[in-house]
């Protein structure tokens, strides 16, 4: 079998290479082998005909929750990845705050004898900072970051000990790991449940003040300025956040932060009543705070867009408002959103959109550089910037719906994922679409 | 409106004794927004009744509460349905006075006791409606401690069972608010431009809430006034005017609604304490000389005597309107059990 792929007339967009231009691909053995203006075809060769898709490194997602270990109600790594995949993601990071916890060498090898297992794209496990996510003891930073750990936190919960986050910091040095940080005040933000506000207001619902979130950035930033540690802000929800981490940076601080598909997009306004699939935390936030990430992710103050994929059942989230849990799905929706709000609606250009997706979340947890190269595996995703598509969770591949955008008209389609030049997702309807126009051919 | 039983309506007048079907007389049956209620299956929110809506449901009380007044009673309208109770929080008063409306009707009344059900063992509150639909329950009246739980209800069953609530979390007590409109409209029935206080803990209040959005619907200026730690943020963009002090609510006030403090406020350090807030917020006569001559109070109950207004105050049956506001509750609960329940099978 002739395992080699030609990909002609896409539009290359590698931020990693500055490149936007029209090219071929090839791909043999699962390395991209050539890049050129034009290509001719091989007898036996895979042919995909790329007029008028945007030809991408495949997506880093630097926060999701796979749910591995222990919540395979939920979701699992086999499932997790193949959503991941379908939004044109070739590798996640996945959350520690798993049953029971990622916190030791015996459960990290379980962690990965899933991945080995189960997992359609490369999935990267993160470890808890503290054992037992109790906020007290490290972890064995060197040891897990030798098995494989590509960063360390307690996501879901924050640091709240300024004493602990700052050994924490200190001590990741040694092991050459970043740390995320979840930031929030939990006593400001107790029993809370949608941002504070008319709508909490309006429906009866506790809210979550936005100082929960902008104190405890202020805070951590004075923790990294003191030890020059590497911390990351993730799902950064607020213009106060933004511009606590604009003045950290332009200080020299080593701080980065990303923000999730959904902050960029809704607004506290757009609760629907008592509708959980809009619980989330952060909560969404105002029209302001959504400008204000908007024009961070602009000027480079936040560094990436991660989802922070939350699966929940349907049953947890049946639960009254307030006793539902926080979170939703959001790998196989990401792209569009970002196309729409960033691109389309926030004049952001295409390389710097894929290098939300790609570089820049790879930078922020010093991962290798994505890129369309040759001699590289051929991490690749296709996608059809036009095609205007409904989203229905049923269809989804994620094994949980909990979804504020199911049913919503996305535009902005992943066509193809080539992992390591498999196919790790295939569009089979749009696909067949194309075909019949005859754009398809091998 | 004007709740009084008018001599101009025959069926009804005093003249002409009420009999058993008053409700489904051609009479009643013409009253604009019964269709709107046929239309209806649940009773969850204030916020989403039309004035059309509230002014046929009180009209449908006063005539129950006259019904009640002269013993006739139960009326056979609502002998084939069952009516169940789930209280998830206790409140015998609300509880009482639905049970009362529901039997008045002819109903059978079938109060569950969440302590001792399968509720107690993590059985989720559609698994325990689910239960009583099977047993043919008709309509679920519930209590429950968090926000939206009636509506999650609704949403679950739609087609298959009537939801009233009760009171969720701190959303919403639709009856509890009807009942205060029906009690402020018999003293003064035209409320447009009159000058309503509600005063106390708003944040955690579904009694405030319901209450702001049907008085708005009826035109009253509405003055909140409490701790700022108990008032909710940006409430004023509902339309209601936010003062921290008692006085410039209550001032030249027609009616002012004391709200029940909880003692867990204190501990939860939302205020310094309970004597503080009676310094502060407390109702009593000389207070409420700041109020109109006229000004009445009410108080949703139960009242925790002597915090939020004095025990001489609460008893005065010139200034107190609380006893009549637990007398309308039971005639409110049955206009809106009949409306939801019986008016779609009743001749029109
Ligand atoms: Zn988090």
């Amino acid at each position: 079998m002739n395992r080699s792929l030609l990909i002609k007339n896409g539009l290359i967009i590698d931020p990693s290479e500055d490149r936007e231009s029209q090219a071929d691909i090839l791909v043999k053995d699962g390395d991209v082998v050539m890049i050129a203006p034009h290509l001719e075809p091989e007898d036996g060769q895979t042919v995909l005909d790329g007029s008028g898709l945007w030809v991408a490194p495949g997506f880093v997602d630097i926060h999701t929750h796979l749910r591995e270990i222990g919540q395979a109600d939920r979701e699992d790594i086999g499932t997790g990845s193949l959503a991941a995949a379908a939004g044109g993601y070739t590798c996640v990071v996945t959350m520690a705050n798993t049953e029971p916890p990622i916190d030791n060498a015996a459960i990290l090898s379980v962690l990965l004898s899933k991945i080995e297992e189960k997992a359609h794209i490369e999935v990267l496990p993160i470890a808890c900072v503290t054992k037992g996510m109790e906020g007290n003891e490290l972890v064995n930073m060197v040891e897990l970051s030798g098995m494989g750990v590509v960063a360390f936190s307690d996501d879901g919960l924050p640091v709240s000990n300024l004493a602990v986050l700052r050994r924490a910091l200190e001590y990741a040095k040694v092991a050459d790991r970043v740390i995320i940080s979840h930031p929030e005040d939990r006593d400001l933000s107790a029993g809370g449940a949608v941002h504070e506000g008319l709508t909490a207001t309006s429906l009866g619902l506790p809210g979550i003040p936005g100082a929960s979130e902008a104190a405890a950035i202020a805070r951590e930033i004075e923790v990294v300025r003191q030890t020059n540690g590497r911390l990351h802000f993730g799902h950064v929800s607020l213009a106060a956040s933004v511009e606590l981490i604009r003045t950290a940076k332009a200080a020299g601080l080593p701080v980065t932060a990303d923000a999730t598909p959904h902050h960029i997009c809704l607004t506290v306004d757009d609760i629907n009543g008592f509708d959980t699939a809009y619980k989330m935390n952060p909560p969404l936030r105002t029209q302001a705070d959504r400008a204000a990430l908007i024009e961070g992710l602009k000027d480079g103050t936040i560094d990436a867009i991660a989802t922070d994929h939350a699966p929940h059942t349907a049953l947890d989230k049946q639960k009254p408002f307030d006793q539902a849990p926080f979170g939703i799905i959001g790998l196989e929706t990401a792209f569009p959103i970002a196309l729409e709000r960033l691109t389309n609606g926030a004049g952001l250009s295409k390389l710097s959109l894929i290098a939300l997706f790609t570089t820049k979340p790879a930078a922020v947890l010093d991962l290798p550089q994505p890129g369309i190269r040759a001699g590289q595996p051929a991490n690749l995703v296709l996608l059809d910037p036009a095609h205007s598509w409904i989203y229905d969770t049923a269809k989804g591949f994620s094994r949980s719906r909990n979804s504020p955008f199911n049913g919503q008209r996305l535009t902005g389609k992943v066509l193809l994922t080539f992992y390591r030049g498999n196919i790790a997702y295939k569009d089979e309807e749009l696909i067949q679409s194309r075909h019949k126009s005859s754009v398809l051919k091998g | 409106m004007n709740l009084q039983i008018r001599d101009d309506m025959p069926d009804l007048s005093m003249s002409t004794p009420l009999s058993l079907d008053a409700l489904s007389s051609n009479l009643m049956l013409d009253t604009p927004g019964v269709d709107l209620w046929r239309a209806r299956r649940h009773l969850l929110d204030t916020k989403d009744l039309t004035k059309v809506e509230v002014e046929c449901a009180l009209r449908f009380a006063a005539v129950c509460k006259k019904l009640c007044q002269l013993e006739i009673a139960p009326l056979p309208v609502l002998n084939s349905k069952v009516v169940a109770n789930i209280f998830y929080e206790n409140s015998t008063r609300t509880r009482s006075s639905f049970e009362l409306a529901a039997r008045r009707l002819g109903a059978t009344v079938l109060n569950l006791d969440v302590q001792s059900s399968s509720v107690a063992k993590g059985e989720t509150l559609l698994d325990t409606a689910q239960t009583l639909i099977a047993m043919g329950v008709h309509a679920i009246v519930q209590r429950h401690a968090s926000s939206g739980s009636a509506h999650r209800l609704s949403e679950a069953f739609h087609d298959k069972v009537h939801v009233l609530n009760a009171g969720d979390g701190w959303n919403a007590h639709p009856t509890q608010g009807l009942l205060d409109l029906f009690t402020m409209l018999e003293v003064m029935p035209d409320l447009c431009g009159a000058k309503v206080a509600i005063v106390g803990d708003i944040s955690h209040s579904r009694v405030a809430r319901s209450n702001i959005w049907l008085l708005k619907l009826f035109g009253a200026h509405i003055h909140l006034a409490g701790p700022p730690t108990l008032m909710p943020p940006e409430i004023s963009k509902l339309g209601v005017t936010v003062h921290n002090q008692l006085e410039p609510a209550i001032e030249d006030a027609d009616f002012v609604i004391a709200l029940r403090i909880q003692l867990e406020r204190q501990k939860k350090g939302e205020i310094p304490s309970l004597s503080e807030y009676k310094k502060l917020y407390r109702l009593d006569h000389h207070r409420l000389k700041l109020a109109k001559p006229t000004a009445r109070v009410l108080h949703p109950g139960p009242v925790n005597r002597g915090v939020e207004l004095t025990d001489h105050l609460a008893d005065d049956p010139e200034l107190s309107l609380i006893r009549t506001q637990v007398a309308n509750g039971v005639a409110v609960r049955m206009a809106v059990l009949y409306l939801l329940l019986a008016s779609k099978e009743a001749k029109s």
